[in-house]
């Protein structure tokens, strides 16, 4: 995909920020709205890093939200940290998992590495349901405060909504960034066949590693600040149904782009909101628009928005 | 555990057993799939809830159970070929990683919609015979463990006399072994795919309509004994049945004990932990030959 031109940036970024103020109406319902979509498109681009980059299959990516989310609820609630440097100390925490976890379990391919990944997941959730006394188990985790910085509070929806789209932003940058690296087209190289790019003396398993561990500081931090946000942690939301959900959103949006799931997150974020009087139908839902973007549209909502975007310019341009 | 003596160790062998009887019966499933169209199929869990809840319904409709248990496996076999017919084959040529996703999307779309058939409840069915525990040694066993292993021991010999006695079980294994081959040699691969994905999910049907009178059946109950199936495909060997029957049995019999024993909170942990270190350890099954791999 061809750089986006610099007057979109602006375009998009204005979007973003003059959002509340607009359409939002300074509604903190639909700032709320946005507030989970921009911590859905957090995970969904980290996922991507390593799914559509990278090519490694993971059914397992809420783990990583979990130990965010549960870093800096237990920092704050129990020990009275800030809650950035208990941000910090989550992704900390995930790198470290991610790292010692990746080298093993990263040398699995395909089905091994989608059930190990699985697997990961499920010992996350049973450990927080299991570790009571630190976690509050199946009950939950109260009273965690609201995001704070320097002494300002973060804690009403508009104000917050700046906080995750900026953090969103710093993401899809250094995604960016990234991607469009030597690294990133090492990781490129790694998906297309990694026993060419071994033969080109590329050390995969370090490659794989490295990107597992950037992918699950994204996520733990998107935890993080869905911990601040809702100021209740329970472990159903960090089961194996969110990282399929994040499965969904980055197979909607587009897989191997980085705006792709930035509009996967968000357009299936806002479905749930609008369809949220048929709460049950959600699953079924998701499932459906999985099966159908596998069928009729492998390259997502992107595809489908460079594919117009391209028809448009060759119009013009003759 | 002081006190745990002979009882105590034979009622957790048959719990263990319960349990084994169905990770054996969803691994082997799981490898029908696999060794026809090298494809592992994520739903089969939902499979085996279906089953059960429509077995659940039929008998509360009144239909008696003898007719009940066929009709419901039939009409999740066909549910299982026509996912195999509409959602797989379109994709057959495209990667293996969209094939997992699909599967898993299929998985999803069958739980969704088991949730607005049968809601969020559980559901429980009468079990088949006359519900009187036998007592051996101080230990209770439900009759309906012996309907499940012996349910269990028909279809692994039904499975076995198919494919070493049958001609279609050959050629099917024949499309296993070598598709274009087989191919060649006038077998439709096309149908024998078909043929084992029905197959696959009539097997979790069936283990979900011996197990419901035991268990409490709900839209979510299919995810752990599908990963834990897949568990015990995997140390078996990923294409082995004999591999698979084993670790399933193995598999439930260790998680019982390790219920018992340590603690029913940490024992999921356990199990996982056993899939990571053989998966790690013994890539290939504790029972799979190394297996060599073309560039």
């Amino acid at each position: 995909m061809s750089r986006i031109k610099p007057l979109w940036w602006v375009l998009i970024i204005a979007c973003v920020a003059l959002f509340p103020m607009t359409l939002g109406g300074m509604s903190p319902y639909r700032c709320g709205i946005l507030v989970l979509a921009g911590i859905y498109v957090i995970l969904a681009v980290s996922l991507d890093l390593l799914m559509g980059y990278t090519g490694q299959i993971s059914v397992g990516h809420a783990a990583f939200f979990a130990i965010g989310a549960y870093v800096s609820g237990i920092l704050t609630t129990s020990h009275g940290a800030a809650p950035l440097p208990a941000m910090i100390a989550g992704m900390v925490l995930a790198a470290a998992v991610a790292w010692i976890v990746g080298r093993p379990l990263l040398k699995l391919k395909e089905y091994y590495l989608a059930m190990a990944t699985l697997a990961l997941n499920v010992v996350v959730v049973t450990l927080i349901v299991g570790l009571q006394r630190l976690t509050g188990g199946a009950s939950g985790l109260k009273d965690i405060p609201s995001f704070s910085l320097l002494g300002i509070g973060f804690d009403n929806q508009v104000r917050y909504y700046y906080v995750v789209w900026s953090a969103v932003a710093l993401v899809v940058l250094i995604s960016l960034t990234v991607v469009r690296s030597p690294f990133g087209r090492t990781l490129l190289a790694i998906h297309s066949d990694e026993t060419a790019a071994r033969t080109f003396g590329i050390d995969c398993a370090r490659y794989k590693v490295r990107v597992y561990v950037l992918s699950a500081v994204f996520a733990s931090l998107a935890g993080s600040l869905f911990a601040h946000y809702m100021n209740f942690l329970a472990p159903d939301d960090f089961g194996v149904d969110t990282s399929i959900n994040i499965l969904v959103m980055l197979f909607l949006g587009g897989i191997g782009t980085v705006f792709g799931p930035v509009l996967g997150a968000l357009f299936m974020k806002i479905l749930h909101e609008v369809t949220y009087g048929f709460q049950d139908y959600e699953m079924f839902i998701n499932g459906a628009v999985l099966i159908l973007v596998l069928l009729f549209m492998p390259k997502g909502l992107y595809g489908v928005v460079s594919a117009i975007g391209r028809r448009l310019s060759a119009r013009r341009s003759p | 555990m002081a006190g745990a003596d002979t009882s105590q160790f034979l009622q957790f062998l048959f719990s263990g057993l319960t349990a084994g009887s169905i990770y054996a019966l969803i691994a082997v499933s799981l490898v029908i799939v696999y060794k026809v169209s090298l494809l592992i199929c994520f739903a089969q869990g939902e499979f085996f809830v279906i089953g059960a809840l429509t077995m659940v319904t039929l008998v509360s409709k009144g239909v008696p159970m003898p007719l009940a248990f066929p009709i419901a496996v039939v009409v999740t076999a066909a549910l299982g070929a026509v996912a195999e017919r509409v959602l797989i084959r379109p994709l057959r040529n495209s990667g293996v990683g969209t094939l997992i996703v699909m599967t898993v999307a299929i998985s999803l779309t069958l739980r969704g919609s088991a949730m607005l058939i049968w809601g969020k409840e559980s559901h429980v069915l009468p079990p088949f015979s006359s519900s009187h525990p036998i007592g051996i040694l101080g230990a209770t066993l439900q009759a309906q463990v012996l309907w499940i292993v012996g349910i269990t021991c028909v279809v692994l010999a039904a499975i076995w006399l198919f494919f070493e006695k049958t001609a279609l079980g050959i050629a099917v294994r024949a499309c296993a072994e070598n598709p274009l081959g087989a191919s060649l040699m006038g077998i439709s691969t096309g149908k024998a795919t078909l043929f084992s994905w029905a197959w696959g999910s009539a097997i979790g049907a069936l283990a979900g309509c011996a197990v419901s009178p035991l268990l409490f059946m709900q839209y979510t109950s299919g995810v752990m004994p599908m990963v834990k199936g897949f568990i015990a495909m995997s140390i078996g060997g990923l294409a082995s049945i004999a591999g698979a029957v084993v670790a399933g049995y193995l598999l439930g019999i260790a998680e019982a004990y390790a219920i018992g024993l340590v603690s029913s909170q940490f024992s999921d942990s356990l199990v996982f932990t056993i899939l990571i270190l053989v998966l790690l350890l013994r890539p290939n099954g504790l029972f799979g030959g190394a297996k060599r791999r073309d560039v």
